[in-house]
């Protein structure tokens, strides 16, 4: 009986492929690949992008806070937002009003170059909807069932979610289309409920108002990056006038922020230290607030695309404990929104398995056994012939 | 330490010392009474001359955050300024020919409907005491291209102009701009309200026609036609008054009838816009700032400009205070107001120039685009308030006070009489019987209100009945003769009052003293009540009503009573001979609801005659 020397090499690499297999499982390999979003420098481990964009203001005199949440949509979108993860939220009152000498756009220039309203846009919730409930219940995700999912923010504990606002506010509140108020605890509350129920991995906070640093100055929830236009007992100015239009076009803030992001492309690695950086007081007539004691990376190696920009990335789940308690969270939800106590999850990453020795010697037996059914597979083959 | 607690908490009975405390005040006050109502009358009248002070009041500002003045490019253009120049020649030939009312009317119609804007004409007639008014205008509706037209903005020109308070003087370039501007504001579309055109006939009376035929008012003595192209709702009023050749600025014209005045958020959009857009100077009224009156030189230097900024300053006031008091509004604009619409004239200073056509169309165009933003009524800022100068005004609370300082003052009068009249000392009495202790020194006498107020009531029937011969058609038609043959009755009748018998003081107090307290409680409340409506009115009551009420008082001798009264008499009823100013007081009043008239006659003079009385009156 002779054994045939490709038999023979058939033989050994299935052995050896087995041993190797044992050590680092190709799960692990595969989440190690993935823990770093496949780009190099990036600390973040989320894998999809959401953003929530308010602008509470109505009439055509706040012409400018349309155009301002208009201009981020902009943005987001050019960065790689589809608009499916993209809810704006939008009095929409200034491209069809009767007073707009350009119907049907909005300019955030004076030149008018750029019309923001362009052919395709989405709005999410429009005029009257544009409400405190609806924000709250958009972010909390505690919604009536029969609210279609182009409303619903679908945000999970791998979302990075970017939350712009727009408006007339004072301290510690922002006006919704004078009507009602939103107050700093609100949505502070509101970010509270979200880390509890796992929507998000990380939050930045924008907003551009009259005293804007207040708002966030009330926020407690982990991992949450705030910036704002101006401080408390400080106006936050527009930017200019179109003589044509007749109304101030754009804010200070959000009209340099914007500029900043026109530099910025889907694989830009400027940091959110960078963008900071950029902010100028004497530009913007007010000074500008950056809050990140919650916020646990260093901001100059969290780049600008992992909240703005579309980074898909995939998501391993390796953990069953994690599917588990997922399931559990959707079921909470389907209880119709009882006020439940989710359980608390660990600030670090939950996703990267803990391997127990037990796990360790199972994997390794069934390695070996693998090997040895193989082996005599192909030994019995090869003796037949 | 302990003292202080003694002197707050004094030992004792808490409720004892509460009552004793609040007699203790009461007296000190009542000790005092006089010097305070001294006081009083002075601070209320140096608080009035102080009003026109530069050191008073404050900057204008626009308050409504929706109106966004100044921020357009206009597109009024020379081509534009050509067509009015189209529609003057027009006019000019209309006026040349003698041509009717109907015929300007048509005429400006026809120009409307041939830029094809809807248009139609209204005749009118007025009834009053001097006999029939008639007159025909003419208004183009233009709706607003993207809205549902629901609200409404006025454009106006009366056809004559304000000039002289409507002396006859054509409003022609005012027309001519009305037509060009609405060839011009046709081409946009972005009006949010319709724009409404209206060529009102003769001065004021054409558009209170036009209005209340607009707002379905009736009015029992004008026979008007129904409007045939009606809109929303108005808001806003822009009327224009370009009497000159050329102007040099445009002066502000904002009193309506009855005291009331526009939100000046829309006087200080069209200040704004004017200066900065039109770069047109603009004026409250036509009163020009004099940098060289003269000014005696032993005055320092340093309190010149001062000087000169108060007497600008009193210039406007003393005006304001003239439309105002007497209800009169200061133009066409003025009849807007009472249907809640808010309303200036814009007047063009006539001059040598240098602006025209081309000042004027821009700034209505951008004052238009201003009052088109607008989401509800003007609401924000103010509508109490004195124009010093056109970049400052006197706020409610600053002037306010000053008249009702003087009321107070009455009212303390009034109420210490009152009080007085209801005691006697007991030492100018004679009685069989001794008192005991300090309680004799006073004794308690009635007080006959009903007769007092009988008294007050027949003054106030007597002014009724006055009113009601002045409105007849035989005073309007004999007005010098019909004035002295009413001034006697109505002097003589009160002198009745010479024929009251004296009583017995020691039991009923004086009907004189009586009357001068309810005549002074009565004056005073009509001052306060007043001086939140029409502030003008309550002041100049104020200043003529104060003092000379206070110092009523009756006398021994015949003749001085009989001088006393006759110098009230002068002061209650002297504007009776005032024969042009009652005769537009009396067509104010019939023809647009003014109601200055009626309220002197019912209200003023008989308050006067009151204190006439009361120097007839026996002591």
């Amino acid at each position: 009986m002779l054994v045939s020397l490709p038999h023979l090499l058939l033989f050994l690499f299935s052995w050896t492929w087995g041993t190797l297999a044992a050590t680092p499982s190709h799960e692990e390999v595969v989440g190690n690949f993935f823990s770093k979003n496949g780009t190099p420098g990036s600390t973040s481990n989320h894998t999809n992008n959401w953003a929530v964009l308010v602008c509470s203001s109505r009439y055509w005199f706040n012409y400018r806070h349309m155009a301002n949440a208009l201009g981020m949509y902009r943005t987001v979108k050019r960065l790689g937002i589809p608009d499916s993860n993209i809810i704006l939220m939008l009095a929409d009152d200034a491209a069809c009003n009767a007073r707009n000498s350009f119907p049907g756009s909005v300019y955030a220039n004076p030149g008018r170059g750029l019309d923001l309203y362009g052919d395709n846009i989405e709005v999410d919730y429009r005029g009257y909807e544009v409400t405190v409930e609806n924000f709250i219940r958009v972010l909390t995700g505690r919604m009536e069932p029969s609210v279609p999912r182009s409303k619903r923010l679908l945000s999970d504990a791998h979302s990075n979610i970017f939350v712009y606002m727009t408006g007339h506010g004072g301290n510690e509140f922002l006006k919704f289309q004078d009507n009602e108020e939103i107050s700093a605890f609100d949505i502070a509350d509101a970010f509270e409920q979200m880390y509890q129920k796992k929507r998000y991995n990380e939050i930045l906070f924008m907003i551009d108002t009259c005293q804007a640093n207040t708002m966030y100055s009330k926020f407690y929830s982990p991992n949450i990056l705030a910036t704002g236009s101006a401080e408390i007992d400080q106006n936050s100015y527009s930017y200019e006038n179109d003589p044509d239009l007749g109304v101030s076009v754009i804010d200070r803030f959000t009209h340099y922020v914007l500029e900043y992001m026109e530099r910025i492309n889907k694989t830009s690695h400027e940091s959110m230290a960078d963008l900071f950086a950029y902010y100028d007081p004497a530009k913007i007539h007010s000074n500008p607030g950056v809050r990140s004691d919650l916020f646990h990376r260093p901001l100059s190696e969290v780049r600008i695309t992992d909240f703005l920009g579309g980074v898909a990335h995939a998501e391993v789940d390796t953990n069953t404990n994690a599917r588990t308690e997922m399931d559990g969270a959707w079921a909470w939800e389907r209880l119709g929104g009882a006020r439940v106590k989710a359980p608390r999850v660990p600030a670090e990453d939950p996703d990267v398995a803990k391997d127990t020795p037990k796990a360790r010697q199972w994997r390794d037996a069934r390695a070996w056994g693998g090997v040895l059914l193989v082996g005599a597979l192909v030994g019995w083959v090869g003796w037949r012939k | 330490m302990d003292r202080i607690r003694a002197l707050l908490r004094p030992a004792g009975d808490r409720n004892l010392n509460r009552l004793h405390r609040r007699q203790a005040l009461v007296s000190v006050f009542m000790r005092h009474i006089q010097l305070i109502k001294i006081t009083l009358f002075c601070l209320g009248y140096l608080w009035m001359l102080a009003l026109p002070s530069p050191r008073l009041g404050r900057g204008t500002y626009i308050d409504e955050n929706a109106l966004g003045p100044g921020q357009v490019n206009t597109r009024w253009n020379w081509g534009d300024v050509a067509n009015a120049d189209r529609y003057l020649e027009q006019l000019e030939g209309l006026r040349d020919s003698n041509a009717t009312s109907e015929q300007h009317a048509k005429a400006i119609m026809t120009e409307f409907t041939k830029l094809g804007i809807p248009a139609s004409t209204q005749n009118y007639v007025f009834t009053s005491s001097t006999g029939k008014l008639e007159g025909t205008n003419a208004y183009a509706v233009l709706s607003s291209p993207r809205t549902s037209g629901t609200e409404a903005m006025v454009i106006s020109a009366s056809r004559i102009s304000r000039v002289g308070e409507g002396d006859g003087t054509p409003n022609l370039r005012g027309v001519a701009t009305v037509l060009a501007l609405a060839n011009f504001l046709k081409r946009y579309s972005l009006w949010a309200k319709d724009i409404v055109f209206v060529v009102s006939d003769n001065y004021v009376d054409g558009m209170q026609a036009w209005l209340n035929a607009y707002h379905g008012e009736a009015q029992s003595n004008l026979q008007a036609e129904e409007l045939e192209l009606a809109s929303g709702v108005i808001w806003t009023a822009l009327n224009i008054d370009y009497p000159g050749h050329s102007f040099s600025h445009l002066g502000i014209f904002h009193e309506g009838i009855n005291g009331r005045l526009p939100n000046q958020d829309l006087l200080n959009s069209f200040h704004h816009i004017s200066r900065w857009t039109g770069g047109v100077p603009v004026l409250v009224y036509d009163h020009l700032e004099s940098h060289q009156s003269h000014i005696p030189s032993w005055i320092p230097r340093s309190l010149h400009q001062e000087i000169r900024q108060y007497n600008y300053r009193s210039k406007n006031v003393f005006r304001h205070i003239g439309y105002q008091a007497r209800g009169r509004g200061s133009g066409v604009h003025g009849l807007f107001h009472q249907f809640r619409i808010d309303a200036f004239t814009m007047f063009g200073v006539p001059a040598n120039g240098p602006h025209g056509f081309h000042s004027i169309g821009r700034v209505v165009e951008s004052t238009l685009r201003t009052t088109n933003n607008l989401l509800e009524r003007l609401h924000a800022s103010f509508f109490f308030y004195i124009l010093t100068t056109p970049e400052r005004f006197l706020k409610i609370g600053s002037f306010l006070p000053s008249a009702v300082l003087i009321s107070v003052a009455m009212m303390f009068g009034g109420l210490k009489l009152w009080s007085d009249s209801a005691w006697i000392p007991a030492a100018t009495v004679q009685l069989e019987k001794e008192g005991d202790g300090e309680g004799s020194k006073w004794i308690q006498r009635s007080r006959p209100v009903i007769p007092v107020l009988g008294m007050m009531l027949s003054t106030h029937i007597l002014g009724g009945i006055l009113y009601s011969v002045l409105t007849t058609s035989w005073f309007s038609n004999n007005q010098t003769v019909a004035s002295a043959l009413l001034f006697l009755p109505v002097a003589t009748l009160p002198l009745c009052a010479l024929l009251v018998p004296s009583q017995d003081t020691r039991i009923v107090a004086p009907v004189s003293q009586l009357l001068k307290a309810l005549n002074l409680c009565f004056a005073s409340t009509v001052i306060s009540i007043t001086t939140v409506a029409n502030f003008s009115l309550a002041m100049s009551l104020a200043i003529l009503l104060g003092i000379p009420l206070s110092i009523s008082s009756p006398s021994q001798s015949l003749p001085l009573r009989v001088i006393k009264y006759a110098a009230y008499i002068g002061l209650g009823l002297g504007w009776i001979f005032a024969g042009e100013e009652l005769r537009k007081a009396l067509w104010d009043w019939e023809i647009l609801r003014v109601w200055f008239a009626p309220f002197v006659c019912a209200v003023y003079t008989p308050l006067v005659l009151q204190a006439g009385l009361v120097c007839l009156l026996p002591v």
